[in-house]
């Protein structure tokens, strides 16, 4: 009964969030001057422009991806499975980009390679202007990006190697050395927690419009959300975005034909023995130099660029008077969003992991196709849908906001869910069957334990992506209910750099302070254990 | 396991989970009618918008809550919200950088007629003669030319003109001011003139930036001699000590002006906080707020006689206007939207 309660619950949810307004915006698209039409999809296919913007996306989407993987890998194979010297550190270094909103990264990067940035002051104007005109280009959308997302490869295949069964490693280090285990016991194993990553990765670029807006990077992102914003389109719009979703739902496919296989070469969470750790030997110090120099182009040099600008006391007390109130409430509304988002990420999860049916399978498909989407389509279509008097208690308050998050989010922590169960033995829930426990119970007192790390790493990831949106709160923010990323948005038209730079820096704090007080707090409990 | 039964373990989770609600729903931004809140919509730049209404708060004990327009949105987000709103107005206010998009409410029956008594004073063509909008403080378009060319020009057909070949940039006209700024060609020179002239940038490789800024920014670093930007735009490169001078274009006896962009305000028709929003119109369209916009870093012009300005920023009655009626402005940008998109290749 609990059961079909909640499956009924979560069906309602997904569809009220994430499906219906799709639908209307859909309909919509479907609809010109009172007629049923395509003319919005012919228009859009029949343009050269809507094929160079793809070609745009797919570009930027796959050479991130690329650079992402290239550096991802090897810094999660160092800094996961050897005894490079300051892993810690090093692994919440890189990770620094991904806690921020993308944008602020291409802010200090035009700090320091605009016309008149860094480059211009300190070396020469004629190098700036070639530093400038690479960085507002393709290139620099990779560069960015491609940092930013860095870290979701880096984790993923470290956590995918740290799940390797060591007996498998162990038996390989008695016949070669570690170098070919990596590569025949190892890496193979955790391909399929490395190819995730990939399509992470590749999915957040495709979608990313902050990034290529500031950059002025012509994508499909932000041909959306001009269709929307400038000419108020809505109907062309939809049209740019069904493109974008084809591309993520072929993906998915993709991923189901060669991701989703049996992860029986890793280890459950029953048989965990410690990983073997990989020594470097005289390598230690080389690689060390190494990860230390790539942490300082894609971490060190742009906080410290957003450092120097904003040096100065003035600028700080500005941007507290400014934006104290958004500083508190993006970080309420993050902390709340993740708390739905992982309580629905769980119960979806559990149905994806233990009900196989195509039903479930399908809803899947519909929240990772809401992943997929630009954010700036998920928040039009809200508006669409919820803007009503009857439903001014949604539309005119913080809802709104809760509700993108949910439409967009929720395949984060249902597939973090997914993950965490696959490692837990169906038996274990079938022996509290046996012994006579409901559904619920065995769910909250079985699954949800056992999986407990998992739903922690779900809330964080999905904290850190609702702290850092700016797409869709843009569109749906209540007046006065603005959040950090989009006051620092919606200021930088005309702002003094040192104020933006003081604001993106605050950001930063924002993200890093809650993420150490967990740490802080958990820690000691897991000691204390 | 009992104890995780009961539910003694969610407990903690489920208070933290109310402290978070509470923190982030408590504060409801929308408030009912009678409590002292006024709504409003805001393109203006935030940085130049938002003390003033800081001190409108402070000045009557309203508060406001307000939506900023971003420049990514090419100023233009809020106003598509509020067309999105239209059934179910959220705002009482809407504060336009231009009185295109005033304009364009007006005829979409989103506005509402108030006339301020503030008002009076601003010259007609800056009004809407039913009283829909009302501008103030006003941008000029105006041309910023880098400091090292000596013979400067001084007009806008500068751009089609030989001899600046491969010289010029301007900020895509499919947006911004830049728009306003083609449609009212196309109002004082006709369609014919004004398309050549449109024809006539691309036949001169004139260079298409993103947006006015990075127009300024190109002609500050020598990647281009001159650029057609608006007046706040030059004013804040030349208070950064960047290297470049503003020309008030076309000012000769034969010349057609000098295009003026004031700020608009409008009452939202259905508006919820009425009252309160005619007192924001009001301050807004006083003397007071004129003087603090044009001694702010965006130096805009005031549109009331009498208002003090600093040596940098010109008076209206000391410039040649371009002739123009914004309302049939307003109407030929949406006409030239076709012509326009296919000029930008989209």
């Amino acid at each position: 009964m609990a059961r079909r309660v909640i499956s009924v619950l979560i069906v309602l949810l997904l569809a009220v969030i994430g499906l219906l307004p799709l639908l209307v915006m859909f309909g919509q698209s479907l609809i010109v001057h009172g007629r049923l039409s395509t003319e919005f999809y012919r228009a859009s296919l029949a343009s050269t422009h809507t094929w160079v913007l793809l070609g745009h996306s797919v570009a930027l989407a796959l050479l991130t991806t690329f650079f992402a993987v290239v550096l991802g890998v090897p810094l999660g194979i160092v800094l996961g499975k050897t005894d490079l010297l300051c892993r810690t550190l090093l692994m919440a270094l890189f990770t620094i980009p991904l806690l921020m909103p993308p944008y602020i990264m291409a802010v200090s990067w035009s700090y320091a390679l605009g016309r008149e940035g860094f480059v211009a002051r300190w070396l020469s104007v004629p190098m700036a202007q070639q530093t400038s005109t690479w960085l507002f280009s393709l290139p620099g959308c990779v560069l960015v990006l491609g940092s930013t997302f860095l870290p979701v490869v880096m984790f993923l295949t470290m956590t995918s190697l740290q799940s390797v069964n060591p007996r498998l490693e162990e038996a390989g280090r008695l016949v070669s050395g570690w170098f070919e285990v990596l590569k025949a016991v190892s890496l193979p194993t955790a391909l399929p927690g490395i190819l995730l990553s990939a399509i992470l990765v590749f999915l957040l670029s495709l979608g990313e419009f902050s990034v290529p807006t500031f950059l002025r990077y012509q994508v499909f992102s932000v041909e959306s959300f001009t269709q929307f914003a400038a000419f108020h389109e809505v109907g062309a719009a939809t049209a740019s975005a069904t493109l974008l979703v084809l591309i993520a739902l072929l993906i998915l496919i993709v991923e189901r034909q060669y991701v989703r296989r049996p992860l029986a070469s890793l280890q459950s969470t029953f048989d965990r023995a410690e990983t073997v750790p990989v020594t470097l030997g005289p390598l230690r110090a080389w690689v060390f130099m190494l990860v230390c120099l790539l942490c300082g182009v894609l971490v060190i040099v742009p906080v410290l660029v957003l450092v120097i600008q904003s040096a100065s006391p003035a600028a700080y007390v500005e941007a507290f008077s400014r934006a104290g109130d958004s500083l508190l409430r993006s970080v309420a509304y993050a902390a709340f969003g993740a708390s739905c988002l992982t309580m629905l990420g769980f119960f979806l999860g559990y149905f994806l992991a233990r009900r196989q049916l195509p039903f479930w399978q399908a809803l899947d498909f519909l929240t990772v196709a809401l992943f997929a989407l630009p954010s700036t389509v998920i928040g039009v279509s809200l508006v669409t849908l919820w803007n009503k008097p009857a439903t001014s208690f949604v539309y005119a308050t913080p809802l709104i906001v809760l509700l993108g998050y949910l439409a967009q989010y929720t395949a984060l922590t249902s597939r973090i869910t997914v993950a965490a169960l696959s490692r837990i033995p169906a038996s274990m829930e079938e022996a509290a069957q046996v012994a006579g426990a409901g559904w619920l119970r065995r769910v909250a007192c079985v699954l949800a334990p056992l999986a407990k790390r998992g739903l922690v790493a779900g809330w964080l990831v999905s904290y850190l992506f609702c702290l850092r949106d700016t797409g869709i709160t843009m569109m749906v923010y209540p007046p006065g209910g603005e959040t950090l990323p989009v006051r620092t948005f919606t200021l930088m038209a005309n702002s003094p750099p040192r104020l933006i730079a003081a604001l993106c820096l605050i950001m930063v704090a924002a993200t890093l302070i809650p993420l150490g007080l967990l740490n802080g707090v958990v820690r000691p409990m897991r000691a204390a254990r | 396991m009992r104890r995780a039964v009961t539910g003694q373990r969610c407990y903690p989770f489920l208070l933290g989970l109310i402290a978070i609600a509470s923190l982030a729903l408590g504060r409801n931004p929308t408030v009912s009618a009678s409590e002292q809140v006024v709504v409003v919509y805001v393109s203006e730049d935030q940085v130049f918008s938002e003390p003033i209404l800081k001190d409108f708060e402070r000045d009557t004990g309203i508060t406001v809550k307000a939506v900023y327009d971003t420049e990514e949105a090419k100023s233009t987000g809020v106003m598509n919200r509020l067309l999105a709103e239209k059934n179910n107005p959220q705002a009482d206010v809407y504060w336009a950088n231009e009185p295109i998009r005033a304009e364009v409410l007006k005829q979409r029956g989103i506005a509402a007629a108030y006339v301020s008594p503030n008002a009076q004073g601003i010259p007609e063509m800056f009004k809407d003669p039913e009283g829909y909008w009302t501008g103030f403080s006003a941008r000029a378009r105006v041309l910023v030319v880098n400091a090292k060319v000596k013979d400067k020009p001084t007009s806008i057909q500068a751009y089609t003109d030989p001899r600046w070949k491969s010289q010029a940039v301007i900020a895509n006209p499919l947006f911004g001011t830049t728009t306003a700024q083609v449609a009212a060609l196309f109002t004082v020179w006709g369609d014919e003139r004004a398309k050549a002239f449109m024809q006539g940038l691309k036949a001169n490789r004139v260079r298409i930036s993103t947006n006015n800024g990075e127009s300024a920014d190109f002609v500050a670093s020598g990647e281009a001699t001159f650029a057609l930007v608006d007046s706040d735009d030059g004013a804040s490169r030349i208070a950064q000590g960047k290297a470049i001078e503003v020309v008030y274009p076309d000012q000769g006896a034969e010349d057609i002006g000098c295009l003026l962009v004031p700020n608009a305000v409008l009452l939202i028709k259905g508006a919820p906080h009425a009252e309160n929003a005619q007192k924001l119109i009001d301050y807004l369209l006083s003397n007071e707020t004129e003087h603090k916009l044009a001694f702010a870093a965006c130096a805009q012009l005031p549109l009331h006689p009498g208002v003090e300005t600093p040596p940098t920023v010109k008076r209206i009655e000391t410039l040649k206007l371009m002739p123009i009626h914004y309302a049939e402005v307003a109407r030929i940008l949406e006409a030239i939207q076709p012509f326009l998109k296919e000029w930008a290749g989209y």
